[in-house]
């Protein structure tokens, strides 16, 4: 993308009102966030159909990203080959897999190495008596409603016109707000560049025609990317069913990345 | 010598003040990067995107395979194993091929089981259907020995049961 | 672990694979300590600048000077703890006005270029003698501070004390917005529970200017003591009760946060809880809420209330400021360090890990929370700061 394109001309009063607009959302979002929080999930759309959304609607690509739980063997592929394909620095992650053991007395959740090598077998202990068992697939969420884009102090972290929220390597400052900021804990500071680092949806594979590293190695397609401006991809086709959810919709971030399958105990 | 008017080092101070308001902002224009977008409420330096594509690509994809091993390719499509990436068990492109030149031999390992284990071992996590294999049922139903490996009896490429 | 239990029906302690490190240390524990000093010993000024507390009229230019050189390091433990410190300069020139962060640059400058001016019309008397009497290596420096004009003209005197009251006012809502927003930054973060809290700019605040009062008497009495010089008693009974005031406000936002999200029982206190009677309990519990904020509202009540004189007063004030100098540093560290230890999994707690020399270690912080003392005994020694016959100056008093 160049610059030229990226500075159409638009009217001077359609440029004052996206600036009322903006510091409205300034006001308003700075005041309710906190409220917001303390009431818990509200009824803000989530999906094709939500605010964050409808404000991209002039790109020509609209990518989500679709995890379908149940379709998920927990091989580690994904992890290995993400961390392969961007230099991922040991012990940190831009994607990783999550084992949850659902029983009646609680929660076994565990990560070994973010599922490196996969899953040795559940701990005896809770393999006795369990009411179902899951490996949940992590990453970043890529929301429309972005609180590390919001909180990085110098623009370097930003949600691109088709949906990607990436760190500008070249300008990030390293101060770690977005890492307090994010949610999922998908953002880390990265050991060796000292920058921020989260996963890009493999920004430079997709704008050269390719999936994400972990899209191409999956070999169940328990992960999808795709276009939702596109009425006949996998991932539009997950909203034809209201079996879909997004991770901590309390924190009305807006995520792009839907769960099919997402038993409610995963946070 | 004659009294300073009491107002003078007042006037001093502003005019070194507005200097370096002056100061300041010409240094703000030029430090700006001059790509840096700003617009309905984007704040970024546009020459960002462009960087990024410079991160070489380490998987190439089945598509990729395809151009030099077409033939395993299309018989792959009616095997059991077709959802499966040829870069999960054979390694990534980028060790194999680089500028379309052959560097090293595609990795293939014949000595272990942890690449077939590593899907097909069972666990309680994985969905029903999904073939599992189970240490004590493959020794009671099947005539297996110490030492043999899943290759022994299977494809890897077209795993029948 | 066991004990108080785990958050979220968890069985065993599980927290997100990027949460392991705590990603703010010791740097950003002390970055809105100093701050906080800063806005309190400024406000101590502003009393006597601007309200014209007669009592406060010996420390007032003491308390400048003691803002001045915490706000001259300020920035230091920010600096230290970015990956790029070289890009610093990025906060001035593309501020990302969404981020409660990118005015920090603009606050804190404006702040210091403040202290700056309020000092220097402050001292100009005593720049334009210098300039004219030193003939020390530092001969040089004097002209430049006094711009230029170096016969003092004593019509001068009322314009200069009009300013500096002017500074001294609009300094008082520009350190409450320095620190102040401090507090916003921490509180606007929806994913961390135990920092989102509307009150939390209220707190920083209040408990900043307990700190910087707290430390500013501390300084003071060490100082006296050093000097052999006697201590001022009417000081100390106004100062104190000025402190034992700031610090019930203070205790009482601290205590009504925490009494809000535990009545509330909401989305917060499932991690809160467990948070405080676990990982937090010493250094909370114990620590900031319990000893350190009991004692000193017992003693400073003490002093406040009774009629004491003497030695026994010098010495539970001091006793009663350095207290609450720790339960500020303490309270810093609970919030900045325990908001990271509830991973954001919900269902564990991070193990806070000391580190010593590393850079974000134990040493470098004691080595910047050292340099303003440094910079203030620097400083002192050219510049009288205590008003009378100072001692400050003595070798080089030539008035």
């Amino acid at each position: 993308m160049t610059k030229a394109d990226q500075q159409a001309p638009r009217l001077e009063d359609e440029r004052m009102d996206s600036r009322r607009e903006f510091l409205m959302h300034l006001l308003t979002g700075t005041a309710s966030a906190t409220v917001l929080m303390v009431f818990g999930p509200g009824a803000a759309a989530h999906g094709p159909e939500s605010s964050g959304f409808m404000k991209m609607a002039k790109a020509e690509h609209h990518y989500a990203y679709v995890i379908d739980v149940s379709k998920c063997i927990g091989c580690g592929n994904c992890v290995r080959a993400c961390k392969r394909e961007n230099s991922v620095p040991a012990d940190y992650f831009r994607t990783w897999v999550e084992r949850y053991v659902i029983r009646q007395d609680g929660v076994y959740v565990d990560s070994p190495n973010g599922a490196m090598e996969g899953f040795e077998k559940a701990n005896a202990r809770y393999r006795k008596n369990f009411h179902s068992a899951k490996t949940v697939p992590k990453m970043c969420n890529h929301c429309h409603i972005a609180p590390c884009v919001q909180v990085c102090p110098v623009g370097a972290t930003f949600k691109s016109p088709e949906g990607f929220v990436l760190v500008d390597h070249g300008y990030c400052l390293g101060c770690g707000y977005c890492v307090q900021a994010c949610p999922y804990a998908a953002r880390f500071i990265n050991p060796v560049k000292n920058k921020s680092d989260k996963c890009t949806w493999c920004y430079h594979r997709v704008k050269k025609g390719k999936l994400p590293a972990c899209v191409t190695v999956c070999p169940q397609k328990a992960r999808l990317f795709g276009d939702l401006s596109d009425q006949e991809a996998e991932v539009t086709r997950i909203f034809d069913e209201d079996k879909w959810l997004v991770l901590k919709p309390e924190m009305h971030t807006d995520p792009t990345c839907f769960y099919v399958g997402l038993p409610r105990e995963v946070v | 010598m004659k009294d300073p008017s009491p107002r003078a080092h007042l006037v001093r101070l502003g005019l070194i003040m507005a200097a370096g308001v002056v100061v300041f902002l010409v240094l703000k224009s030029v430090l700006v990067p001059a790509s840096w977008v700003d617009e309905g409420g984007d704040w970024y330096r546009g020459e960002s995107l462009n960087e990024m594509m410079e991160q070489p690509l380490i998987y190439g994809g089945n598509e990729s395979c395809q151009v030099c091993h077409s033939d395993v390719i299309e018989e792959m499509d009616e095997f059991k194993h077709k959802t499966l990436s040829c870069e999960s068990c054979h390694g990534a492109l980028i060790d194999h091929v680089q500028d379309e030149q052959k560097i090293a031999d595609a990795f293939v390992d014949d000595e272990s089981t942890w690449q077939c284990l590593n899907c097909h071992d069972e666990r309680i996590t994985k969905p029903e259907g999904f073939p599992q294999w189970n240490k004590q049922k493959a020794v009671e139903h099947m005539q297996m020995e110490e030492g043999m490996l899943c290759i022994t009896c299977h494809t890897p490429h077209d795993p029948t049961p | 672990m066991e004990l108080y239990g785990l958050p979220g029906g968890a069985l065993e302690n599980y927290i997100f694979p990027n949460n392991v490190h705590v990603e703010w240390s010791l740097m950003i524990v002390i970055y809105p300590y100093i701050t906080g000093l800063i806005a309190g010993a400024f406000v101590v000024s502003s009393m006597y600048h601007v309200f014209g507390v007669k009592e406060f009229k010996p420390i007032a230019n003491f308390s400048l000077i003691v803002a001045f050189c915490f706000a001259l390091f300020a920035g230091v433990p920010l600096l230290v703890h970015l990956g790029q410190p070289q890009r610093a300069y990025q906060i001035y020139t593309t501020p990302h006005l969404t981020s409660a962060m990118s005015i920090f640059g603009y606050v804190y400058t404006s702040y210091l270029i403040l202290l700056m001016i309020e000092i220097w019309v402050i001292y100009r008397k005593h720049f334009i003698e210098m300039a004219n009497t030193d003939k020390g290596p530092l001969k040089w420096v004097w002209p430049i501070l006094t711009l230029g004009i170096t016969k003092y003209n004593p019509q001068s005197a009322p314009h200069d004390k009009k300013f500096a009251k002017f500074l001294a006012g609009i300094g008082i809502p520009w350190a409450c917005l320095l620190h102040g927003y401090v507090g916003f930054l921490f509180g606007s973060v929806k994913a961390v529970a135990w920092w989102a809290t509307p009150l939390q700019p209220f707190i920083f605040l209040s408990s900043a200017i307990v700190s910087g009062m707290a430390m500013l008497f501390v300084m003071y009495i060490v100082i006296m003591w050093a000097k052999g010089r006697d201590y001022d008693e009417n000081l100390v009974k106004k100062f104190m009760i000025s402190l034992w005031m700031a610090f019930i406000l203070d205790y009482s936002l601290e205590l009504l946060e925490l009494a809000f999200v535990s009545y509330e029982h909401g989305l917060h206190w499932a991690q809160i809880k467990p948070l405080l009677l676990g990982p937090l309990y010493n250094s909370y519990v114990l620590g900031q809420m319990g000893l350190l904020s009991i004692s000193p509202l017992l003693i400073l009540g003490t002093v406040s209330l009774l009629d004491i004189r003497g030695k026994a007063l010098i010495y539970l004030s001091s006793l009663g400021s350095l207290m609450l100098v720790f339960q500020v540093l303490m309270m810093r560290f609970n919030v900045v360090v325990g908001g990271q230890l509830i991973s954001k999994s919900e269902r564990g707690f991070v193990d806070y890990q000391w580190e010593f020399l590393t850079r974000e270690g134990l040493f470098p912080a004691m080595l910047i929370m050292a340099a303003p003392f440094v910079a203030y005994y620097i400083i002192s020694r050219f510049i009288p700061i205590f008003e009378g016959k100072s001692m400050d100056t003595e070798p080089r008093k030539t008035s």
